[in-house]
């Protein structure tokens, strides 16, 4: 059964909207987070959906919360970035007798369906709000905080699984390796752009503009990392727990010059689920509640095959206005930023375009602020989660450890008070942000 | 550089075959009074396909950033590493960026800020032709 | 005549991710022949030691996958051979005067062979 898309008038994406009417009418409890793996290693209890349904148990049992409280089921179906099977393909032999099956084929393997999941997780009896945010886990939040404010759902989840199918994929496989390109990609395939590709060339205007180098990144990626390994659940600690050095960094391999090889992120097969819900109701979570003040989303108005810096730079000053202009809070506010960083070298276009940790600087300052202490212990933390950089790609990280950070409960706990704080993903103009608080706002 | 010949369809068709009569022709919204590229059912600012018509540019442009590709994932260009790839503002439309492997100028030396002229590279695997740029003068 | 054989890890070693056909025993078995061994990869350095460390193999080099060229300079051999299962390997391996084989070709362990022409 097909289910609803989050309509296009619940997304701030203007300026002069106000405070958001949901302000403080929203809250996130429990959280739940999958073990991870590199790839899926075709068992079906290891599959993207059985690690959803790992999420999802574990988030109500967070929260401290009966399944049948959950009237509200918000999923990101798509499950990768990397390898998807033909929808119809059928799935594995053996699949239908460990899972209960949806009309879709490839439910539960590398798409999210609500379905599926309500299929097999028959403890959620009472969802009767069901919605897909489509494409990144940031338009689900977004769309659950807009359907709990709007009283369509009391206890909500929000759910994302990512898969990442055995083999290599990607690089000299598939479309890349044929004479021939079609479908909207051939305006940029045939020029043997690797993903980060875009982003390195606006990087690179950065630089230019600004006098920065690429150099100045290192500590960034160091910082991510190390943030990342305090994180018991992310890919890196449980499975590549070994640290990144600065000179790793700077002697990294070109991939697309200037992004080197660490400038990029690692696939992986996680899954995540929060619980959100009205303040009331969180009373009898075992959770502290994280208010939501607001949100935003910026969609680029697409002229170009590629983006230029000027449109990066307006799109997140964009971002920026609407989600003060949302919550009622200022940069200054700021207790961290967990922005997005998969590309490591767009980080700073998220965080200027917030002007986080800014004096007074509008552009160009974020390298600078990057070679500062930026750690967990000092006093301008930049993305404590570690991000997909620190911890394996899932665009969710950072939410996720926002929402921990205002319950004084993460793995990588920024030392200051953690009072308000920003998340957002993915792309600088292809971007949804909320903003948090750990206090109802005033 | 041997690129993938890219397959044209109904709704580009107009702009390839203009690449292989050496012509560069983008759309452009009448209403909006803007191009657009790559080529879209309508204009992405108004909406309206009635609006939208092809025309041909100059062919003169200004490089605005590049890349050196090390590690591409395109088959073909595999043997060609490094090279450059650089992103190139149109003269009519700075806003619109066309890319290009700057036949002619050697790797990681791009000259940011110099003026291209569109030229056409005929791809192996169809023929068909594309846009490439190298540096005026 | 002294051989020197590169291997990457992930796609090619039986420990890296994903696994090779290529297992440690063989490189092992190449260090005992006099071989001058190491690895050539895109985990760290410092990861690359230790786990030919936890294997006990002692290898003369771990370099980062754009390196070969320094393992050249430091180690004078009458062949190079790097072994890979990417294209990006062949190319890095050949651009500086590297034999390659792939990681199938290499499950044969051919280099053997050339002890073999030696005598």
């Amino acid at each position: 059964m097909p289910h609803p898309g989050v309509p296009h008038s619940w997304f701030r994406n203007k300026d002069g909207l106000g405070l958001w009417e949901g302000r403080g009418k929203v809250v996130a409890t429990g959280v739940g987070t999958s073990p991870t793996a590199r790839r899926w290693d075709e068992k079906p209890e290891t599959s993207m959906g059985a690690l959803t349904i790992i999420a999802i148990r574990k988030a109500i049992a967070d929260a401290g919360i009966s399944p049948d409280e959950i009237d509200g089921l918000v999923l990101t179906p798509e499950s990768t970035t990397g390898v998807s099977n033909d929808p119809k393909t059928p799935p594995p032999p053996g699949w239908e007798k460990h899972f209960k099956m949806a009309s879709f084929p490839q439910a539960g393997i590398t798409r999210g369906d609500i379905d599926w999941l309500l299929l097999n997780t028959p403890e959620l009896k009472n969802v009767k709000f069901m919605m897909n945010g489509a494409m990144c886990m940031s338009v689900s939040f977004v769309a659950a905080a807009e359907a709990v404010a709007r009283g369509l759902t009391q206890t909500c989840l929000v759910v994302r699984g990512w898969h990442n199918l055995a083999g290599r994929y990607y690089v000299g496989v598939g479309a890349s390796a044929l004479n021939t390109a079609s479908g909207p990609f051939k305006y940029s395939s045939i020029w043997g752009l690797p993903a980060c590709g875009t982003t390195a060339m606006v990087f690179e205007e950065y630089c230019r503009k600004y006098g920065k180098s690429h150099d100045q990144m290192a500590n960034f990626v160091v910082t991510q990392r190390r943030n990342g390994l305090m994180n018991p659940d992310g890919f890196y600690s449980q499975h590549r727990p070994e640290m990144i050095t600065v000179e790793d960094y700077l002697t990294a391999r070109w991939i697309a010059k200037p992004a080197n090889i660490y400038d990029n992120d690692l696939p992986i097969m996680a899954a995540l689920a929060v619980v959100f819900t009205t303040p009331e109701r969180a009373k009898n979570h075992k959770q502290k509640p994280v208010y939501i003040l607001s949100h935003g989303q910026t969609r680029p108005e697409m002229m170009g095959v590629t983006p230029t810096l000027e449109k990066w730079e307006q799109a997140t000053d964009r971002m920026g206005r609407i989600l003060y202009e949302g919550s009622g809070v200022g940069p200054d506010d700021l207790s961290f930023e967990n922005m997005y960083d998969g590309f490591t070298l767009f980080h700073q276009f998220h965080l200027e375009g917030l002007r986080y940790a800014a004096r007074g600087e509008k552009r160009g300052y974020a390298l600078d602020l990057y070679e500062t202490d930026i750690s967990i212990e000092g006093p301008n933390p930049v993305s404590p989660s570690g991000g997909n950089n620190g911890n394996g790609r899932t665009r969710w990280w950072n939410h996720r450890d926002t929402i921990l950070q205002l319950q004084g409960r993460s793995p990588s706990q920024i030392r200051k008070k953690a009072e308000i704080g920003v998340s957002g993903a993915p792309m600088p103009d292809i971007c949804d942000a909320l903003i948090w608080s750990a206090t109802p706002p005033v | 550089m041997p690129k993938q010949s890219p397959i044209p369809d109904e709704l580009d068709k107009p702009f390839y075959d203009a690449c292989n009569e050496e012509r560069l022709v983008i759309q452009y919204c009448t209403s909006c009074r803007r191009y657009q590229f790559p080529p879209r059912p309508g204009c992405t600012r108004c909406g309206n396909n009635a609006s939208v018509q092809w025309r041909q540019l100059s062919g003169r442009g200004r490089i605005v950033s590049r890349v050196v590709v090390h590690d591409t994932p395109t088959s073909s260009l595999i043997p060609e590493q490094p090279f450059n790839v650089a992103a190139i503002a149109l003269d009519e439309e700075p806003d619109i960026i066309m890319l290009s492997h700057l036949p002619g100028t050697p790797v990681d030396q791009v000259p940011i800020g110099a003026a291209v002229e569109v030229i056409f590279e005929t791809t192996p695997a169809t023929g068909q032709k594309v846009p490439e740029w190298r540096v005026a003068g | 005549m002294i051989y020197l054989l590169s291997f990457d890890i992930d796609g090619t070693m039986e420990f890296g991710d994903p696994a090779g056909g290529v297992t440690v025993e063989m490189v092992r078995r190449a260090k005992e022949l006099g071989f001058i061994v190491g690895s050539c990869s895109d985990r760290f350095p410092s990861w690359q030691k230790k786990a030919w460390d936890s294997y006990g193999v002692a290898v003369d080099f771990w370099v980062p996958k754009h390196m070969l060229l320094d393992v050249k300079t430091r180690f004078q051999a009458d062949r190079y051979v790097h072994i890979g299962d990417r294209d990006i390997d062949r190319q890095l391996a050949e651009k500086v005067g590297f034999h390659f084989w792939w990681d199938h070709e290499a499950v044969a362990e051919p280099w053997l062979a050339w002890l073999t022409d030696q005598r």
